[in-house]
């Protein structure tokens, strides 16, 4: 299966309620059949810019990093489900490369 | 209506002593055959020259003389040639040639069935060399592909065995929660800056 890292950024909330965003998102990932690798926090922080989203207009926001193992078929059908919640506030699902080896690139030569 | 004349005729009529500087003779020339005869010619006789008998039977006989000798000289020489050619093809000499040219051929044959015989043991030689290496050249392309193979199958074992350790580290719904927790206390923070001997150098601050 490949291997898909999923970029969350949330609203900016309290605790117990981001925790309940992210078991929400997680147990959707599991019910469609993901294998859930690991869960990663990138802190609270101001957005770039002002995003619009669900009628709100949104400055900060908690950044999330979720890795998983999932079939294709499903994503579609999660990004439809991610855009419909309204905690979360932009969502990208992004396919993990394997590790580049690490001999000479072919950069120009010094 | 009077034509030039030359060949064999010459000789007849330079006898007859034109007056003219040349020799001419009557030829149908300006009027067809059908054409009136002209007025000033209309009683005309033709006559042939005379001939002088006497001097018509000296003529012939020198003349037949002549051909004899010249038909005689003639036939000489073809009979010259046609003896060289039978003396060339069933003289005594030709037997001999024959012969030498045989013998020849023969020696000739010999040398060049010697001359197949060792470029055939040479060829069967190297021929042999070169299927042994096609033979080895071609066992060890198998190796090598087996051996390709045996490490591709050494690193999959690798892989599988490094997941199946990374396995115990995985989400379920058991330590979701944990998990979550665990993520939300620890912060991480990627935005920093390497120098080329890959150290840290510079790190943003989380706010």
């Amino acid at each position: 299966m490949p291997r898909y890292e999923l970029s969350l950024i949330l609203k900016a909330m309290q605790r117990p309620e981001t925790a309940a965003t992210l078991r929400r998102t997680i147990e959707t990932l599991i019910a469609r059949g993901a294998v859930v690798r690991d869960l990663e926090n990138l802190g609270d922080r101001l957005l770039p810019y002002k995003i619009d989203k669900h009628n709100e207009r949104h400055s900060r926001g908690s950044y999330f990093l979720v890795d998983f193992y999932a079939a294709p078929s499903i994503l579609t059908s999660f990004l439809d489900h991610l855009q419909r919640d309204v905690d979360v506030v932009r969502s990208t699902v992004l396919k993990k490369d394997d590790r580049v080896s690490s001999s000479n690139c072919c950069g120009p030569q010094q | 209506m009077f034509q030039v004349i030359g060949g064999r005729s010459v000789q007849a009529a330079r006898l007859l002593a034109p007056r003219s500087a040349v020799l001419v003779e009557a030829v149908r020339g300006r009027k067809s055959r059908n054409d009136p005869v002209a007025k000033s010619k209309e009683g005309r006789i033709k006559t042939p020259p005379p001939v002088d008998p006497v001097e018509m039977v000296v003529l012939k006989e020198r003349y037949s003389e002549y051909q004899l000798i010249m038909r005689a000289l003639r036939l000489e020489f073809k009979e010259e040639v046609l003896r060289k050619r039978y003396e060339e093809e069933t003289g005594s000499r030709a037997e001999e040639r024959a012969r030498q040219e045989a013998e020849e051929h023969q020696a000739l044959m010999a040398w060049n069935d010697q001359e197949n015989l060792r470029l055939l043991k040479l060829r069967v030689l190297r021929v042999q060399q070169e299927a042994e290496e096609a033979q080895r050249k071609k066992m060890e392309v198998i190796m090598q592909r087996e051996q390709q193979q045996q490490e591709l199958l050494k690193e999959k074992e690798k892989e599988i065995l490094q997941l199946q350790e990374d396995i115990k580290n995985f989400i379920t719904l058991e330590n979701l929660d944990q998990r979550i927790e665990e993520a939300l206390d620890n912060p991480k923070n990627y935005n920093f800056a390497i120098d080329k001997e890959g150290r840290v150098v510079k790190q943003t601050l989380l706010q």
